[in-house]
């Protein structure tokens, strides 16, 4: 049992910004700092996630895609379809699957970055130049050596940046887990925006904004780690 | 060279992957007792968030509900009596009803704090559609019992509605009230014409413009579209330029900006009592829960809601600290 006595244990010390409902609000960050690490935490495994899977899912289809021309524009069109059905009707579509758990929307995002990584891998491989192909069809190189050790490095370049853009709308979209429960900063916006608690509001953004910014950092890094060929003075 | 490189980013990758969908750090589970049943103790002081996991293991319970202050508020208590009484709860918020009524009749969720016309009117719509004659009314035992076939055919059992109610209410200045001496809405129909400020979906509807126009007779010149309890319509109210506004009855922040709520005296308000909603067959399973839940139900007051709320939303303490402090008072924890 608590020591508090049983009224009003705050009232007295609330903050005066919370009672201004100010947009910057150093208490806030430092009261709620548990719910916000929280909250950031679930959106960060989401976002890794649904990309991670979208990754897994885009490289047989791009891979598809780019053998038979048929199935191109199936493929293409029909990821670009998918993202245009609306997330809360996504949900609802896989609710009864999936129920009130990450997997709702981790496997509806994944399903959005499709349009992005499909793409990207598919102009990333059809950038490989038949020559370079050619020689290593030469050298007696089979299909998956060359696929694996010269196309797809090759294709790096494109295929990072595009998993940079679908890293960036990942972070976006996972607020809209919020729908599910499982929106990580998304479910603090949501609670913020229907009581106007604007410190709140401003948390969940800036701390958005800040993973976007620090995962697509943290991609441009790995790009350059993994493709060191592409900068200049670099020797391999 | 290039080869171990990819392998390593795409291998990476796959194990982040099978990490993540295997934890799940925000679910708080709590690691399972070793000898579990040994100690059967229900020790009353607990404080419910540690010791009670460990004393009665009575397995998982999830609570659903929606993400606005006053359901977030319910949940919590939900929750800490639920935990109080040795179950181990998980709560999902979610941001419609729709959500967690199929996931209740699926049995992925047992436990929901809804409102007796709020879901009388969703299961009604959702079976009889759209047009369905309206099933709810003033009358809460009434709105109940109308409500037990459609929920008992959804899987969902409706245990005893709480004498809190949270409905659409308006109000008017304290100096407006002593002046015209009016209480209730009949009275206000006495005083002659007057604005309404009110959520812009108020006219025409039978518990807003038309109620308050045809039962009442009240002489509404103007509804001003600027929100349901809002900021924007008790400003209005205050400054005179309407004299009547539109919140609900568990706005805690009425009295202190010096605001009254008037009586729905004829009863054009749908009872929106508070009422907790069980899987039928969970419930079977389990059937403590009713007494814990109606015991919390019998304790809640509409007043006692509206100044949780105010804690949440002019205070801006965090909802579970709010509810625990309330239990605690109570006894209820």
């Amino acid at each position: 049992m608590t020591l508090l006595p049983g009224s009003a244990p705050r009232a007295a010390e609330t903050p005066q910004c919370y009672i201004d409902n100010s947009w910057w609000c150093p208490p806030y960050w430092s009261d709620r700092q548990e719910l916000l690490t929280d909250a950031l935490v679930q959106h960060i495994w989401i976002t890794i996630a649904s990309v991670a899977l979208g990754l897994v899912l885009a490289f047989p289809l791009a891979l598809l895609a780019r053998r038979f021309d048929r199935l191109e524009t199936l493929v293409v069109g029909g990821t670009t379809i998918i993202y245009t059905i609306p997330s809360l009707a996504l949900f609802s579509l896989l609710l009864p699957a999936t129920g009130l758990s990450a997997n709702t929307v981790i496997i509806g995002l994944a399903l959005y970055s499709l349009t992005i990584l499909v793409r990207s891998l598919l102009v990333g491989l059809r950038g490989v130049s038949d020559d370079v192909r050619e020689s290593a069809v030469g050298n007696g190189y089979g299909m998956s050596r060359l696929l694996f050790t010269i196309e797809l490095p090759l294709a790096l370049p494109v295929i990072m940046a595009g998993l940079r853009v679908a890293t960036v709308s990942t972070v976006a979209l996972v607020t809209v887990g919020s729908i599910v429960s499982y929106g990580g900063l998304g479910n603090l916006l949501l609670q913020a925006v229907g009581n106007q608690f604007k410190a709140q509001i401003l948390a969940a953004s800036v701390l958005c904004v800040l993973l976007a910014i620090v995962l697509d950092l943290l991609l441009v890094v790995v790009q350059r780690m993994v493709t060191p060929w592409t900068r200049t003075g670099a020797s391999v | 060279m290039m080869f171990g490189r990819l392998t390593v980013a795409l291998s990476a990758a796959a194990l982040l992957t099978l990490t993540a969908c295997g934890g799940d750090p925000l679910e708080e589970e709590p690691s399972p007792d070793s000898d579990a049943g040994a100690s059967s103790e229900n020790d009353p002081t607990s404080d419910g968030t540690e010791t009670s996991d460990g004393t009665e293991e009575k397995g998982a319970l999830t609570i659903s509900g929606q993400s606005f202050t006053e359901a977030v508020v319910m949940a919590e208590m939900y929750e800490q009596v639920l935990d109080g009484a040795g179950y181990d709860v998980t709560t999902k918020l979610v941001e419609t009803r729709d959500v967690y009524v199929q996931q209740m009749s699926d049995g992925k969720v047992d436990v929901v704090p809804d409102y007796l016309a709020g879901m009388a009117d969703y299961l009604n719509t959702l079976e009889n559609g759209e047009d369905a004659e309206p099933i709810t009314s003033n009358d809460a035992a009434a709105s109940l019992e109308a409500l037990k076939p459609l929920a008992d055919a959804a899987g969902i059992t409706m245990l005893e509605p709480s004498g809190a109610t949270s409905q659409n209410a308006f109000f008017v200045t304290q100096d407006f009230a002593e002046e015209n001496s009016v209480s209730t809405l009949s009275d206000l129909a006495e005083v002659g014409p007057v604005k309404l400020a009110a959520a812009p979906d108020c006219v025409g509807r039978d518990d807003c413009e038309k109620g308050l126009k045809e039962v009442y007779g009240i002489d509404i010149t103007e509804v001003v579209p600027l929100g349901y309890g809002s900021a924007q319509t008790k400003d209005a109210v205050i400054s005179g330029e309407v004299e009547v506004g539109q919140t609900g009855t568990t706005d805690g922040t009425l009295e202190a900006q010096e605001l009254v709520l008037l009586e729905d005296d004829q009863g054009i308000q749908p009872a929106q009592n508070l009422v907790p909603a069980v899987n039928t067959e969970f419930l079977s399973d389990n059937p403590d829960v009713e007494e814990v839940l109606n015991e919390l139900s019998a304790t809640l007051t509409t007043e006692d809601l509206g100044q949780l709320n105010a804690q949440v939303d002019v205070e801006r303490m965090e909802a579970s600290e709010v509810a625990q402090t309330y239990l605690e008072d109570k006894g209820l924890i």
